[in-house]
């Protein structure tokens, strides 16, 4: 996530590996550069997109239509919209999404959206929210406006938002939209940590049920990546689950141990999730790889 | 509504087509055996598995303990064929998300009984929750037939799995689903099936001190179901779901002094720093029951097991 007006982050983004790039005109533009950043937003898509990230656009919820209708070009991959408070906000957005496209030439529906939630009533009508348009691609806590929304003063300590979190990715899950975020207390208080500490909280993450997560600093990303990446370790044992689970079926059970663990169907099932992943994973970072080293060239 | 007396605090699930593990479930000690169709059986021994299930359960119950079936999510009219005889006390269903499935059980169990001469609405439905959807739709189902008495799950495999996680972490990945299911239950008067967290960084299935541990913090968090996979559970289920011989003491102290209290008129004490109160006597007075349910549970199962003795197997 980068400010749009920042022209050396928002120049140099591309280069940081990462899968997504959110181009900020939201809460990290002062409100007196809002007009100039919106002159920025096609020039800065295009920029992005270098390395071969998705690119998006956060817009200001007030600034809706003029925000969107800056920053649909060619490149661009959707809109975070944020401080999403009813599925008529989410329609709303959708629409103008729809006319943008139209006026660019680019084709019906291919648009996303990335849903913000920062109050209660958000996460309360979570599921509406998401179920309003298909264009919904992710949906995320922003956890600090929440926070604030609830009267919450921050503390690493103790973790505020274990139901909201929880709600959310189940919500998002269920309907098929993939919930990203982070676990506490990255999500009030973002910081940057050391490596290893930063493999732990984005693993962490992932083991919540994330999909992805917001880095707002590009020394997070590679943690990141690594963290919602299948491990070699990960991929060797559940190939050899994979083994073990056929040469029972062979023998006519399908529920064998292995590696003090039960194996049964789901294991097997998410064997296959874990592998399928992994070469995933493998082939986009080969397609950031070239598209870097095309751009650098 | 109707108290909740079921006894459903140890309980193995094994592959119907193992004769090994079917011919000795009734040694286990359990409470319930829930014979697998599922998960644990091969996609090409499905049909060959349900029409194992007539004999096996009386099997599996001589031991005192009750037979439950867990059926295909996808093969829901054949299972019920082959598996609702008499002595059948529940259908699992695995990876329910919508109220209409349940119902749609209930109709072919219904039925099904009717035909086969048992009594009706013997037949208990556990509608197992395993995915987001069946979170978000928890209520509905577990409201979705009044078979549905234990209600829970947002747990496991399955549950990781649907949410793209690895299992075994050190903390509670399940803390918002299974407070949906708890709710649910708790709200329709149903006992809920979920359990605290209490870490499992290794993926043990048989490991006894964990399971006396998870089923102990269970009950002392008002919850009273248990199950698992390996014989080496079993024990340390039924132990840590039972109250213990001080906790029924003292549960007795607190309901005589209350009496006392109820003759001075005051309504609550403070006795050597414990409160006690009408809220402390309704506790006490839970624990004293469930208590006893498990004590006649017990005798009725070494009863079983001595039966089967006394005449040969």
């Amino acid at each position: 996530m980068v400010p749009v007006t920042n022209d050396r982050f928002a120049q140099g983004a591309w280069r940081h590996g990462a899968d997504a790039i959110t181009l900020d005109l939201e809460d990290g533009v002062t409100p007196a550069l809002k007009a100039g950043a919106r002159e920025l937003a096609k020039d800065a898509v295009a920029v992005a997109g270098k390395g071969a990230a998705e690119v998006f656009v956060r817009v200001n919820k007030e600034f809706l239509v003029a925000d969107i209708e800056a920053s649909v070009w060619p490149g661009l991959a959707g809109i975070m919209l944020p401080k999403v408070e009813s599925p008529e906000d989410v329609i709303e957005a959708s629409e103008v999404l729809s006319s943008a496209e139209r006026q660019r030439g680019i084709e019906p529906g291919t648009l996303s959206l990335i849903l913000l939630l920062e109050s209660a009533n958000a996460v309360f009508r979570v599921r509406e929210i998401i179920a309003a348009s298909e264009r919904v691609s992710q949906v995320g806590l922003d956890e600090s406006d929440l926070s604030a929304s609830l009267g919450i003063s921050a503390s690493a300590e103790y973790d505020p938002h274990v139901y909201a979190r929880g709600r959310m990715v189940i919500e998002a899950t269920a309907a098929g939209v993939q919930p990203i975020g982070i676990a506490h207390p990255m999500g009030t208080l973002p910081s940057l940590l050391p490596d290893e500490d930063m493999l732990k909280i984005a693993t962490d993450s992932k083991n919540l049920g994330f999909k992805g997560i917001v880095c707002p600093h590009p020394s997070w990303i590679a943690s990141v990546n690594t963290a919602f990446t299948p491990t070699e370790e990960q991929v060797d044992f559940y190939n050899q689950v994979r083994d073990v689970f056929a040469q029972a079926i062979a023998a006519g059970t399908a529920a064998v141990p292995f590696a003090g663990r039960m194996i049964d169907v789901p294991v097997d099932e998410w064997a296959k999730v874990v592998i399928a992943t992994s070469t995933a994973c493998r082939l986009r970072d080969a397609e950031k790889q070239s598209a870097l080293e095309a751009a650098s060239a | 509504m109707a108290e909740h007396t079921a006894v459903h605090r140890s309980g193995l699930t094994m592959p119907v087509v193992t004769p090994r593990f079917i011919d000795n479930a009734w040694r286990r000690g359990c409470d319930f055996i829930n014979m697998d169709l599922e998960d644990s059986v091969p996609q090409n021994l499905k049909g060959y598995a349900r029409t194992l299930i007539k004999d096996a359960i009386a099997n599996v119950t001589k031991g005192g303990a009750e037979a439950f079936t867990r059926i295909n999510h996808d093969l829901v009219l054949a299972d019920l064929e082959g598996i609702v005889w008499p002595g059948l006390a529940k259908v699992n269903y695995p990876k329910a998300e919508y109220a209409e499935e349940i119902q749609t059980l209930d109709t072919i169990i219904s039925r099904l009984e009717r035909e086969r001469g048992i009594r009706p609405g013997t037949v208990e439905i556990g509608a197992n929750i395993e995915t987001s959807v069946g979170v978000a739709n928890a209520y509905d189902i577990a409201a979705a037939s009044p078979r549905v008495r234990e209600f829970g799950g947002a747990g496991g495999y399955d549950m990781s799995r649907d949410l793209g996680m690895e299992m075994f972490v050190g903390f509670d990945q399940f803390v918002y689903g299974k407070g949906e299911v708890e709710l649910a239950a708790r709200a329709l008067g149903l006992e809920p099936h979920t359990a605290p967290f209490t870490a499992n960084t290794t993926g043990s299935v048989g490991d006894p001190d964990r399971a006396f541990r998870e089923a102990e913090a269970a009950r002392k968090c008002g919850f009273r179901v248990g199950g698992g996979l390996h014989p080496n559970v079993v024990e340390p289920q039924t132990k840590g779901f039972t109250p213990t011989q001080e906790e029924v003491d003292e549960a007795h102290q607190i309901l005589e002094r209350y009496r006392e209290l109820e003759v001075s008129g005051e309504t609550w004490a403070d006795i050597d720093g414990e409160i006690v109160d009408r809220y402390e006597a309704a506790r006490a007075r839970k624990l004293i029951d469930w208590s006893e349910l498990c004590a006649q549970r017990d005798q009725e199962k070494a009863e079983a097991v001595a039966r089967v003795e006394r005449l040969g197997e």
